[in-house]
C-alpha cells in the first residue's frame, strides 16, 4: 500500500490549503445559516386590518355589535368623514378598507328587507376580501336568525348571533415554525456544504494526482513492478479516503449546529444526500486531477467549477428564482440534484413511498454521475500510461 | 545474456531516433551507452525498459522478452533516471522506502534495504530532511538510493551525474563500481567520456540512434589512426613550422588553435622527443606542453568526424 500511504503524506503536506477551506466554509455556514430566513414561510397568525368604520345610521344594537365584532380583527382609524380624506387615506393605506352604513339600514335589514352595506376597497387586496368575509358572516348569520325567528327581539339576536361567532376553528400546523426553520436553516447548511465540499475534494485529489502525473516520477513509477490495477486501486481508496474523511468532518459540525433534528428522519436523509453528493464530486475531483497539470491551474479550476455548480444549481440563489434555461444547463452537474434534494428534504411534510421516490430517485442521478465519470476517468488514466 | 536488443527501430514521426541498434550485455558488466546529446541513448534507455513503443525490433532481458506488463522482469531492475524522480512531500527515508516498497513488501527487511541504500550513497545524515532542503549532489544521491534500494540485479543510470559537484560525481562513480562488485550488471548512459572510461568494463559509441563501435577502451582506441597528441604553446605562431611539423616523421596531422600547436602521431609512436628537437634547432620560442595519449573523444572524432560535445 506504497501509493495509499504517500496520497495521504501529500495531502498532509496540503493540509493548511484544505483547512483554510473547511474553516471558512464552517464560519460561513453558521453566520449565513443562522441569519437566514425564508420569507414566504411563516407560521399562522391572525393580522388586523385598518379600515374607517362610517356609521350614517343611528346607533342600534346591531350595528353596535358589528362594531364590537370587528374590533377583535380591525384596528379602527379616526379619519374626517369627507370623501378626498377617506380616499387620501386608502390611496396611501393609512387604511385599506371603509364601511359606510347607510341611513336607515338597521330597519330595513331587520325588516328582511335587501339593503347594503356601502364598501371601498383597496382592489384586489387581501385584506379586502378578509374584511368581505368578516361582515358577510356578521350580517348572514344575523339574517339567518331573522329570517327564521320572527319574534325575536334585537337583544336575543345579538346574544345568539355572539354565541355563533364566538365559534372558532382551532388551527394546528403540522410542522412547527421553530422545526421549519431548522429545516430551512439545515437545507441551506446541506446546499451550502456542497460548494465547500467540492473545492476541497478538488484541491485535495488534484494536489494528489499532480503529483503522481509528474513526468519523472510516472516514468519511475511505471519501471517498477506496480500493476496499473493496483496502483488505480490504491489511488481510488486513498481518495475515498479523503473524501470520507472529509465529509465527516462537515457533517459532524451539522449535528453540532442543529443537534437532536439530525436524528429526525429528514435529518438522516440531508446526511444521506449528502454522502450520495461526495461520489460524483469526487469522481469529477479525480478527472480534474488527471487533467490539469500545474498549481495555478489547480485552484483555478477548483474555484470555477465548484463555484459555477453552486451558482447554477441554486446554492447561492434559491433554484425558484433561476431561469429555465440555467436550470436545465445545471441539470447536467450532480450539484442541481443534490440542492434540489436537499429543498424537497426540506419541504417535504410527510415522509411516505410517495416523498421519498423522488429524493432517491434524484439520489440515483448523483450515482449515475459519479459512475459514468469515473468511468471516463479511468480510459484516460489507462490512455496516459500507454506508451508514446 | 543479462540485455540482448536486436534490431531495434524507433522514430519520432519523421526522425529516426534508433535505427537497427544492436546492443548485448553480459552479466557482471558495466556497460557505458557513450554518445553526443541527441544519439539515442535515452530513448535506447526508455524502449528497454519498456517506457516508449517501437516499431521493429526485439528486447530480452534475462532470457524473457521485455513488455510493459513484465512485472517479474522490472522486479530485478534499477532505474537512476537522468532527472531526479523523487517526491518533495516525502523525507529521504520515506522516498526511499516508498521506492523500495514497490518491489520489496516485507516491512523489516525494507528497513534495512533502506538504511543500506542511505549508508550506501552517504545519506545517514539526511533521512528526515526534505528533498527541497538538499542540494544538487545529495539530491542525485537520492535518487540512485531509490533506485538501488531493493538490490536489483540489473541497474541502469541514465546520465547520474548531470550537474553534479566533483566531490558528488566521484562518490556515485565510486559507488556504481561497487554495486557491480556486489554481483549487479550496470548499464550506464554518459557523454561525460572521462567517466565512461574510468567505470566502464566495455563501451558502446551511439551516434545518430547507431551502436558505431564496441569494446573496452584499449580496443576502441586501437581502431584509429592516431596515437599520442601533443599541444605546445608557441609564442610566435608562423605557417612556416606547421609546414615544417607536418613533414616530420609518424605525424598524422597538426594545427594552430590560437596559439596552440596541435601535433597527432601515428597509432604506437612517439613525437615527442622530436618535435622538442626541432623547436630547440630552429630557436623557436615555446611555452606549456603537453602528451597525452587518444581519448574517446578522439575515437568518436575519427569515426563520425565531430566531437562528443558538439
Amino acid at each position: 500500500m506504497q501509493v495509499y500511504k504517500v496520497y495521504f503524506k501529500i495531502i498532509k503536506s496540503n493540509i493548511i490549503q484544505l483547512m483554510i477551506y473547511v474553516f471558512v466554509f464552517l464560519f460561513l455556514a453558521v453566520i449565513l445559516s443562522s441569519t437566514y430566513s425564508d420569507p414566504i414561510k411563516t407560521d399562522f397568525t391572525s393580522a388586523k386590518v385598518n379600515i374607517a368604520f362610517i356609521n350614517e345610521d343611528e346607533d342600534s344594537i346591531l350595528l353596535n355589535n358589528l362594531k364590537d365584532y370587528l374590533e377583535s380583527h380591525v384596528n379602527f382609524i379616526a379619519l374626517p368623514h369627507n370623501e378626498k380624506s377617506l380616499q387620501d387615506a386608502l390611496f396611501f393605506r393609512q387604511i385599506e378598507y371603509i364601511v359606510r352604513i347607510p341611513k336607515g339600514f338597521t330597519k330595513s335589514f331587520l325588516k328582511s328587507e335587501k339593503v347594503s352595506v356601502n364598501i371601498t376597497k383597496v382592489p384586489e387586496s387581501t385584506s379586502g376580501i378578509y374584511m368581505d368575509t368578516l361582515i358577510n358572516k356578521y350580517l348572514n348569520t344575523a339574517r339567518i336568525y331573522i329570517e327564521s325567528e320572527n319574534d325575536m327581539t334585537e337583544k336575543e339576536l345579538i346574544e345568539n348571533m355572539n354565541t355563533d361567532l364566538s365559534e372558532s376553528a382551532e388551527i394546528v400546523m403540522l410542522n412547527s415554525a421553530v422545526e421549519n426553520d431548522t429545516y430551512e436553516k439545515c437545507a441551506y447548511y446541506y446546499n451550502y456544504l456542497s460548494y465547500s465540499l467540492f473545492a476541497i475534494l478538488i484541491l485535495g485529489v488534484s494536489a494528489v494526482m499532480m503529483v503522481f502525473h509528474n513526468k519523472d516520477l510516472k516514468k519511475r513509477n511505471n519501471c517498477s513492478p506496480l500493476k496499473l490495477k493496483c496502483m488505480n486501486f490504491q489511488m481510488i481508496l486513498g481518495n475515498f479516503s479523503f473524501t470520507m474523511v472529509t465529509w465527516i468532518l462537515m457533517i459532524a459540525s451539522s449535528f453540532i449546529l442543529y443537534g437532536s433534528f439530525m436524528f429526525t428522519s429528514k435529518g438522516l436523509l440531508f446526511i444521506m444526500n449528502s454522502f450520495v453528493f461526495t461520489l460524483p464530486a469526487l469522481s469529477i475531483s479525480y478527472l480534474i486531477g488527471n487533467l490539469i497539470k500545474s498549481k495555478n491551474a489547480m485552484s483555478a479550476v477548483s474555484n470555477v467549477v465548484s463555484l459555477g455548480t453552486c451558482f447554477i444549481s441554486g446554492v447561492f440563489v434559491p433554484q425558484a428564482h433561476l431561469g429555465d434555461t440555467v436550470l436545465k444547463l445545471a441539470s447536467f452537474t450532480p450539484t442541481y440534484w443534490y440542492v434540489k434534494t436537499n429543498n424537497a428534504i426540506a419541504d417535504s411534510i410527510i415522509l411516505n413511498t410517495d416523498t421519498l421516490m423522488p429524493l432517491f430517485y434524484n439520489m440515483l442521478i448523483m450515482v449515475g454521475f459519479a459512475v459514468a465519470v469515473l468511468v471516463v476517468t479511468l480510459v484516460i488514466i489507462k490512455q496516459k500510461r500507454g506508451l508514446a | 545474456m543479462v540485455i540482448s536488443v536486436k534490431n531495434l527501430t524507433k522514430r519520432y514521426g519523421d526522425l529516426v531516433a534508433l535505427d537497427h541498434f544492436n546492443l548485448e550485455v553480459g552479466e557482471g558488466e558495466i556497460l557505458g551507452l557513450l554518445g553526443p546529446n541527441g544519439s539515442g541513448k535515452t530513448t535506447a534507455i526508455n524502449c528497454i525498459l519498456s517506457l516508449l513503443k517501437y516499431e521493429k525490433g526485439s528486447i530480452d532481458i534475462y532470457g524473457k522478452p521485455m513488455a510493459p506488463e513484465a512485472y517479474d522482469l522490472k522486479r530485478k531492475i534499477g532505474i537512476i533516471m537522468q532527472n531526479v524522480a523523487v517526491f518533495e512531500e516525502l523525507t529521504v527515508y520515506e522516498n526511499i522506502d516508498y521506492f523500495c516498497g514497490l518491489y520489496i513488501s516485507d516491512k523489516n527487511k525494507r528497513r534495512s534495504l533502506v538504511i543500506e541504500a542511505m549508508d550506501f550513497v552517504g545519506l545517514n545524515d539526511y533521512g528526515k530532511f526534505y528533498p527541497k532542503k538538499l542540494s544538487g549532489g545529495l539530491l542525485r544521491r537520492l535518487n540512485i538510493a531509490c533506485g538501488i534500494a531493493h538490490k536489483p540485479d540489473l541497474i541502469i543510470l541514465d546520465e547520474p551525474t548531470v550537474a553534479v559537484d566533483p566531490q558528488s560525481r566521484n562518490n556515485i562513480l565510486e559507488g556504481i563500481q561497487r554495486l557491480n562488485r556486489e554481483g549487479a550488471t550496470v548499464i550506464y548512459t554518459s557523454h561525460y567520456m572521462e567517466e565512461v572510461e574510468q567505470i566502464c568494463t566495455r563501451i558502446a559509441i551511439m551516434d545518430k540512434g547507431k551502436i558505431i563501435a564496441t569494446g573496452n577502451k584499449e580496443e576502441l582506441k586501437a581502431m584509429i589512426n592516431s596515437g599520442e597528441k601533443i599541444t605546445v604553446e608557441i609564442y610566435n605562431p608562423e605557417n612556416r613550422i606547421l609546414t615544417d611539423v607536418k613533414n616530420l616523421p609518424h605525424i598524422v596531422s597538426a594545427f594552430f588553435h590560437d596559439s596552440f600547436l596541435t601535433v597527432k602521431s601515428e597509432r604506437d609512436k612517439n613525437n615527442l622527443m622530436v618535435l622538442i628537437d626541432y623547436l630547440k634547432t630552429r630557436q623557436i620560442a615555446f611555452g606549456k606542453i603537453y602528451s597525452e595519449p587518444p581519448t574517446l573523444n578522439d575515437v568518436f572524432l575519427e569515426i563520425t568526424g565531430k566531437e562528443l560535445r558538439d
